[in-house]
């Protein structure tokens, strides 16, 4: 008997591996697809309306002078105020659940709910927000408002991001802090927040770059569609890309339409840049290992 | 014995993780500037035994303790007694080099920066390096990452880093196992010259290792002390039988 004679079902093996292979492959690449539809559908309506009066100008009845800087800017202020209020609490309920809590009942049942809330529809955020920040603590239908209802939207995100990250940083780096004299306030601040920084940078920017995007919450508490002004404060109103986007799109001209487009590629072009640095971030922080 | 006087002193302890006993009613004394060696066979209890001695114990859940843990005549595990005042007085180096991902000064620096430390921290970093035999290769890169490092080198940047913060005892948990044999014996020599100033203990499952390097050597099976005393006559007239077998390598 020759000493490599193949199995018997080894051909059939082989084909069965063959075709999961294609079609792992081509789901890939419908995917992608889609992707690519989208993208030059709104490149090819919105580009020609793409100028710099487009980013300059207010949003106007008339298309040709329509503009979308009232809602960049609003979108800006939006997500620095949410970044200034998600990040501080996010990473710190991350750092209590990982560092501090123990594994006593309700702590289990902090972190379901927190993997609960992550997948809370965005909308029922905003009706919280509406309900909490506008109306009971009276701030209107203003930037914080708003600011305040998509850090509660992208809390779970971060928190959850942030305790991944803390859980990569080996125990052999807090026992040797500890082996020192090291209280545990030290060993954290020192050595774990640190080492757990390039991971809870990238959730956090990815946590950003979602709220950036999300529309529902923000039409919820009664951001308006219509600004001609930018914010000058945080209890101004505001509007941000994606609802300036919604009204675009819900007009019946065409010219609108097309000028939605071009805020899609405004957006995703953010939207872009802010996924570009969390993959530079994560890039560089493996480097250095 | 010869008559040095006890740094560390172990009564009667046993350690349980939860209702497990891994370390069964030991008691024994570590003399001053000297190296004692823990050997028995995998799972005999001897990390464990090692970790009580710096309360790193503390960090393992369920783990509980009966009996006592002397330093100079002080209960380690009174009430009064605080553990990170404990861990800066006995240092510990571990199985697997952990330097700090930072740079070859701060892995030193920075144990006794915190520990409110103020003098001459250059000298300090270079005292240290020089104890632990490594400022020669390093004195020229300390601003490097210490990961740069090579295993052996970072197993001695890990001691030259306990060595700042001027303990008086080391406790080392097997602290050549992941290295090569050249490291190893540089470790080996470096723990002769240690001994001149500090006490050590040393736990590892190289039975050579112990007769090379120990003055004294306790032998762990099943948790229980089987056998103390001087390495010499551990190893070529044991008391126990079960000694001589474990010596002999007949199991374990």
């Amino acid at each position: 008997m020759p000493a490599l004679e193949p199995s018997a079902n080894l051909a059939r093996r082989k084909r069965l591996a063959g075709a999961f292979r294609a079609a792992t492959m081509l789901l890939t690449w419908l995917c992608l697809a889609l992707l690519a539809v989208l993208l030059v559908h709104a490149t090819r309506q919105g580009l020609p309306w793409l100028d710099l009066q487009f980013l300059t100008e207010f949003p106007s009845r008339f298309p040709e002078r329509a503009g979308i800087k009232s809602a960049l800017f609003g979108t800006l202020w939006l997500i620095s105020l949410t970044a200034v209020f998600s990040i501080p609490v996010g990473v710190a309920a991350a750092v209590y659940l990982e560092e501090y809590a123990g594994r006593r009942r309700i702590n289990a049942l902090i972190e379901v709910s927190i993997a609960n809330l992550a997948g809370v529809p965005s909308i029922v955020y905003g009706m919280l927000g509406l309900a909490l920040f506008v109306r009971w603590l009276a701030l209107g239908r203003s930037v914080v408002a708003g600011a305040m209802t998509m850090s509660l939207l992208i809390l779970p995100i971060i928190i959850i991001a942030s305790r991944e990250a803390l859980r990569s940083v080996p125990d052999s780096i807090r026992r040797a802090s500890y082996a020192l004299g090291a209280t545990q306030w030290q060993t954290i601040r020192h050595h774990v927040l640190p080492a757990a920084l390039p991971g809870i940078l990238t959730g956090t920017i990815l946590a950003l770059s979602r709220a950036i995007g999300e529309t529902a919450p923000l039409i919820m508490i009664g951001a308006l569609t219509y600004v001609a002004f930018v914010p000058q404060g945080p209890m101004d109103a505001f509007t941000a890309l994606p609802i300036q986007i919604f009204n675009w799109v819900s007009r019946p001209q065409a010219e609108f339409h097309e000028l939605a487009a071009a805020g899609i590629i405004v957006l995703l072009t953010v939207l872009l840049l802010m996924n570009a640095i969390a993959v530079i971030i994560r890039h560089r922080s493996q480097g250095h290992r | 014995m010869e008559n040095s006087s006890p740094v560390l002193e172990v009564r009667d302890l046993t350690i349980r993780y939860g209702a497990s006993p891994a370390v069964k009613n030991v008691s024994l004394v570590i003399p001053e500037r000297r190296i004692t060696a823990v050997i028995g066979p995998s799972g005999c209890g001897k990390s464990t035994l090692l970790r009580q001695l710096n309360r790193m114990n503390d960090f393992i859940r369920d783990a509980n303790m009966d009996g006592e843990v002397l330093y100079r005549g002080v209960n380690l595990y009174d009430s009064e007694v605080d553990a990170v005042e404990v861990r800066r007085r006995i240092g510990m180096v571990f199985q697997k080099p952990n330097p700090f991902p930072k740079t070859i000064f701060k892995n030193i620096s920075w144990g006794p920066v915190i520990n409110g430390f103020r003098g001459d921290l250059q000298e300090l970093v270079r005292s240290s390096l020089e104890r632990a035999a490594l400022w020669d290769e390093v004195k020229d890169r300390l601003s490097d990452s210490a990961l740069a490092l090579s295993g052996g080198q970072q197993q001695r940047l890990c001691i030259a880093r306990a060595l700042a913060l001027q303990p008086e005892v080391i406790l080392m948990d097997e602290p050549a196992s992941a290295l090569d044999p050249v490291s190893t014996a540089r470790i080996e020599d470096l723990m002769f010259e240690l001994k001149e100033r500090y006490t050590i203990v040393i736990v590892t499952h190289n039975m050579q290792q112990a007769a090379r390097v120990s003055d004294y050597t306790a032998f762990l099976d099943a948790g229980r002390l089987v056998e103390f005393g001087e390495t010499d006559q551990v190893f070529t007239r044991p008391e126990q039988k079960r000694t001589e077998d474990y010596v002999s390598g007949r199991f374990g």
